[in-house]
C-alpha cells in the first residue's frame, strides 16, 4: 500500500510539473522561459558532476578517491568530445570506453 | 515549425507544413535510437529496483508517469529503507522539481499549438528529448515528439525487462556512469553560449558541495545556482537581463 501511495503521488505530482507550465504557455514571459531553459542545462550539468563525485567502483584499490577520478577523467573525454561536435554516441563510447581502459590499466597494476 | 517574432517582441512558433513536421519527428526518431543503447543498463536497474519493491505491479505501474529513472529510484530506495511514503513521494518530487523547468522553457514552442498538443508534449517531458531539442534552432515540434515518443515506447520495454531479467546490471559502476554521461554530452553540445557554461560551471559547483545531501535538495540548489549564474553572465555581456531592451 505504501507502494502504492508513494508513485501515485510521485508519479502525478510529475505530471502537474509536466504539463501545467506548458498549459499556460502563452502567458510565459520570454525572460521566464530563458531562465527556465538554463535552470534545466544546470540541472542536468549538475546531476553529471554528481555522479561522477559520488561514483564508486570496489574493483579499483583505494575507491573512494580512485573511482570518482577516473570517472571525472573519462566522463571528460566523453565531455570534449561532444563539445568539439562529434556526435551523443562517439562522445558515449569513447567516454565509457575511457572508463574501462583506464580501471583495467589501474586493475592491472596493483 | 518555425519561429516568428510579434509586434509585440515576443517570439512564437508558427505552423509549418506537414511534410517538413514529417521530416523533423523522423530527424528525432533518428536523433533518440542511438540514446536507448546508452539508456538501457540504467532502464534495466530501475527494472531490478521495481522487481525488488514490495509492490512491483504498482512500481512497474509507475514507469509511464514517474517516467524518470532517477526519480522512480529514488522513491523506491527511500521506501526500502523504510522510510515511509510521505518521505519517498517528497524525495520523489524533489527531483522531478526540474521538469517544471523544462516545461516552462518549452513554451515559446508550443504557445500557438492545440491543447491536445501541448498535453501530448507535457506527456512526453524527460530529460533527454528536452536537452535533445534545445539544441535545434528549427523544426523543435516535430522532433521533439519524434525523440520524446520513441522514449516513451522504449523506456517503459527496458525498465520491463529489468524487471523481469532481475538485478544483472546494478553492481556494474561503468554501466552507472553512462546516464549521466549521455545528460552531460547534451550539455556540452550547448557550452559556446556564455550564460549557459556559467550557469553549467555553477551548477557543477553546487553540485560538488551538496554531494553528500539528498539528490532532490541537490538538483534544487543546483538549478539555483544555475539560474543566478546566467543572469550575471547576462549583466556581464550585455550589461541586461534577457528579455530587456538595453537603453
Amino acid at each position: 500500500m505504501t507502494v502504492a501511495l508513494a508513485v501515485v503521488l510521485v508519479g502525478g505530482g510529475s505530471l502537474l510539473l509536466r504539463v501545467l507550465p506548458l498549459l499556460g504557455a502563452a502567458r510565459i514571459p520570454d525572460r521566464v522561459t530563458v531562465h527556465a531553459g538554463r535552470a534545466g542545462m544546470a540541472v542536468l550539468a549538475a546531476t553529471t558532476v554528481r555522479t561522477v563525485v559520488q561514483h564508486r567502483d570496489s574493483s579499483l584499490a583505494g575507491a573512494s578517491v580512485t573511482a570518482p577520478v577516473l570517472a571525472a577523467l573519462a566522463v571528460g573525454v566523453g565531455l570534449w568530445l561532444a563539445y568539439r561536435g562529434r556526435s551523443l554516441l562517439v562522445a558515449v563510447a569513447a567516454g565509457l570506453a575511457s572508463y574501462l581502459t583506464l580501471a583495467a590499466v589501474l586493475a592491472a597494476r596493483t | 515549425m518555425s519561429a516568428l517574432r510579434t509586434a509585440s517582441g515576443r517570439t512564437v512558433a508558427v505552423a509549418r507544413p506537414a511534410a517538413l513536421l514529417d521530416r523533423d519527428a523522423a530527424a528525432g526518431v533518428r536523433a533518440m535510437l542511438p540514446l536507448l543503447v546508452a539508456y538501457a543498463p540504467f532502464a534495466l536497474m530501475v527494472g531490478a529496483a521495481v522487481a525488488a519493491s514490495d509492490n512491483p505491479l504498482a512500481a512497474w505501474l509507475s514507469t509511464w508517469t514517474i517516467y524518470a529513472g532517477a526519480a522512480h529510484l529514488v522513491t523506491l530506495d527511500v521506501l526500502a529503507q523504510g522510510s515511509g511514503w510521505v518521505a519517498a513521494a517528497v524525495a520523489g518530487l524533489l527531483v522531478q522539481t526540474r521538469l517544471s523547468a523544462y516545461s516552462t522553457s518549452m513554451a515559446p514552442d508550443w504557445a500557438t499549438a492545440t491543447l491536445s498538443q501541448r498535453l501530448l508534449a507535457g506527456v512526453l517531458l524527460t530529460d533527454a528529448p528536452w536537452a535533445l531539442t534545445r539544441a535545434r534552432e528549427t523544426g523543435r515540434r516535430g522532433f521533439y515528439l519524434g525523440a520524446g515518443l520513441t522514449l516513451f515506447v522504449a523506456w517503459p520495454a527496458m525498465v520491463t525487462v529489468g524487471a523481469l531479467s532481475g538485478d544483472v546490471l546494478s553492481g556494474d559502476p561503468a554501466a552507472a556512469l553512462v546516464p549521466a554521461l549521455v545528460l552531460g554530452c547534451t550539455v556540452a553540445t550547448q557550452l559556446r553560449h556564455r550564460p549557459v557554461l556559467v550557469a553549467s560551471a555553477a551548477a557543477g559547483l553546487s553540485a560538488v558541495v551538496t554531494a553528500p545531501v539528498s539528490a532532490g535538495v541537490a538538483l534544487v540548489a543546483a538549478a539555483v545556482a544555475g539560474t543566478a549564474g546566467g543572469m550575471l553572465a547576462d549583466l556581464a555581456t550585455r550589461g541586461s537581463l534577457p528579455g530587456t531592451v538595453a537603453s
